[in-house]
């Protein structure tokens, strides 16, 4: 066991650490949160406008009218279907935070920069004709999760030649008495004169070829062949079984794999969304989304630990972990555990790593084939925070559905079955540890 | 004194500041003590005289630090055990340790 602990602390931690630390996954996941609250409340009133209760929607047309429904979704409109322009500003802004350079310009100059390599014109099909005309305005279509990837590598390219300007002192002097307002004004003139010069030339060029922008590219080349990846049942294992991994030497494992993972799990998420939003009862594609994970697979938190808090609360006999089942109640209703993974401890702890590394995996595959063959609902993209108790975020995730309630109380007695007996084999060592504290003070 | 905590989310050291602010009030001291997600830090560490960091994301210990040179405060590692029990006692006479060791 030493030689896996060494390896696990020599080699695996630091790999987890230099990927957890990248400062452009870290930006592309800081900045993406800036958008989570909104889409949280976005979900809202797409839930308000596809209740499942039978007759809701006659009931609601009856009092508001025929077109309720689209206007109860206008918040939808401008949380979700504008989520790459928060992912441009807000990944441009924590990114130029961590080179210490002005984070406001820099989101500014991302966001310009994004918007000019969009095409902004909208087709547009007058009634009753059948010719498209190309008509002014920014297309929706690449502002939400579909413009995710280039709103994403734009940021980057874009403030990281902008923090260079800054850095190299590339910017234009002002003479001395000139208050640092003014002169911070001017500052971002050069490098974002620089910026859109060179994202004009990238616009161009590309309208050269048989893509014709640049979302056509990104798509094909990076958003498909990665959503097919991630989506896949080996992205599921492999994401499931690193956080784990990760989480029983100590790291924020969900911290790390979602550093990569997470904008693939957005844009998977958003498909799903934008189908049940058309229509509450269609069948969605996509089964790997951040929630799959957050309320299906880790019950109680990484590990599935829920089932394990419940046993150290009502079943252990050693007074530690009693203690420790009673203090950690409540917050792992809730999801968190981490004074479960510290306290019990299952950190660098042979007996409870592996269950909790492997029961993720089994409650992932279980509820991927209930999903896969349709006893269960998929995510529909409903945004449930991941603190929210099982049963609940279950029902809601699904789209109010019940199925997805009944999968967490699947998992919830699978994971109780597997921990039970490590919950025993370790309880039992603590007793002894504990009769033995207590003969020696006697 | 102001104890300034952080984790991944700032969920689970805001059960542990619960403990510290309960048993700073039975210590009789005058402190805030609260907690933010790692991505807040920048923000937070202004107001700060010592910053502990989660074992969790002990990855971060590095960059911290180096951050926390920079305002003149010390940071450290909660210790996980002190963590896993929500010691609140133990973690706020370390950050007293830290705070002292540093004047």
């Amino acid at each position: 066991m030493n030689k896996v602990n060494y390896f696990l602390e020599e080699k695996v931690m630091p790999v987890a650490g230099r990927i957890a630390n990248q400062k452009h996954l870290q930006s592309v996941r800081d900045g993406l949160a800036l958008a989570m609250p909104l889409l949280i409340i976005g979900s809202l009133f797409l839930l308000i406008s596809a209740f499942p209760i039978p007759g809701y929607r006659e009931f609601m047309t009856g009092i508001f009218g025929d077109m309720w429904r689209s206007k109860i979704l206008y918040p939808v409109n401008v949380t979700f279907d504008v989520m790459s322009i928060f992912a441009s500003f807000g990944i441009a802004y924590r990114l130029a935070e961590k080179y210490s350079v002005d984070p406001l310009s820099a989101a500014a100059i991302s966001l310009s920069s994004f918007l000019l390599v969009t095409p902004l014109v909208i087709p547009f099909t007058p009634t009753e004709m059948t010719e498209t005309f190309m008509v002014n305005g920014i297309p929706i279509k690449y502002m939400g999760s579909q413009g995710l990837f280039v709103a994403i590598i734009i940021a980057i390219i874009s403030t990281e030649i902008y923090r260079r300007f800054i850095q190299k002192d590339i910017v234009i002097k002002m003479p001395q008495g000139v208050p640092p307002a003014v002169s911070m004004s001017f500052a971002a003139l050069i490098p974002a004169g620089f910026i859109l010069s060179l994202m004009l030339v990238l616009r161009i060029g590309i309208e050269h070829t048989s893509f014709e922008n640049i979302h056509n590219i990104i798509t094909k080349l990076i958003t498909v062949p990665l959503s097919l990846l991630g989506g896949s049942l080996g992205g599921i294992i492999i994401s499931v079984f690193i956080v784990g991994l990760f989480w029983s030497m100590g790291i924020h494992g969900w911290a790390v794999v979602s550093a990569v993972m997470s904008p693939i799990w957005l844009i998977l998420r958003d498909q799903n969304r934008m189908i049940f939003m058309a229509d509450s009862n269609a069948i969605l594609p996509n089964i790997a989304t951040d929630q799959f994970f957050l309320l299906w697979v880790f019950l109680g938190g990484a590990g599935a630990t829920l089932a394990f808090t419940i046993l150290l609360t009502f079943r252990a006999k050693s007074k530690q972990l009693k203690s420790l089942g009673k203090l950690s109640f409540g917050s792992a209703i809730f999801n968190i555990n981490e004074p479960i993974i510290f306290g019990s401890p299952i950190v660098m702890n042979p007996i409870l790593m592996l269950p909790f590394i492997f029961i993720p995996v089994i409650t992932a595959l279980t509820t991927y084939f209930a999903m896969h063959i349709g006893f269960v609902e998929k995510p529909c993209g409903i945004a449930v925070p991941w603190t929210t108790p099982i049963i609940i975020s279950g029902y809601l995730a699904a789209g109010g559905k019940i199925s997805g309630s009944i999968m967490q109380i699947i998992n919830f007695i699978i994971s109780l079955a597997l921990y039970y007996p490590f919950f025993r084999m370790w309880d039992k060592k603590k007793c002894e540890e504990e009769d033995i504290m207590e003969e020696m003070v006697s | 004194m102001n104890i300034l905590l952080c984790c991944s989310a700032g969920m689970s050291t805001s059960l542990l500041v619960q403990k510290m602010k309960k048993e700073a009030k039975e210590m009789g001291m005058d402190a805030k003590i609260w907690a933010v997600a790692m991505s807040s830090v920048q923000q937070d560490i202004k107001s700060a005289d010592v910053l502990l960091v989660g074992p969790q994301i002990r990855f971060k210990l590095a960059e911290l630090k180096k951050l926390g040179e920079a305002y003149g405060i010390p940071v450290e590692m909660i210790s996980p055990t002190d963590y896993g029990m929500m010691n609140g006692k133990k973690v706020i006479e370390f950050a007293l340790r830290l705070k002292k060791s540093r004047c």
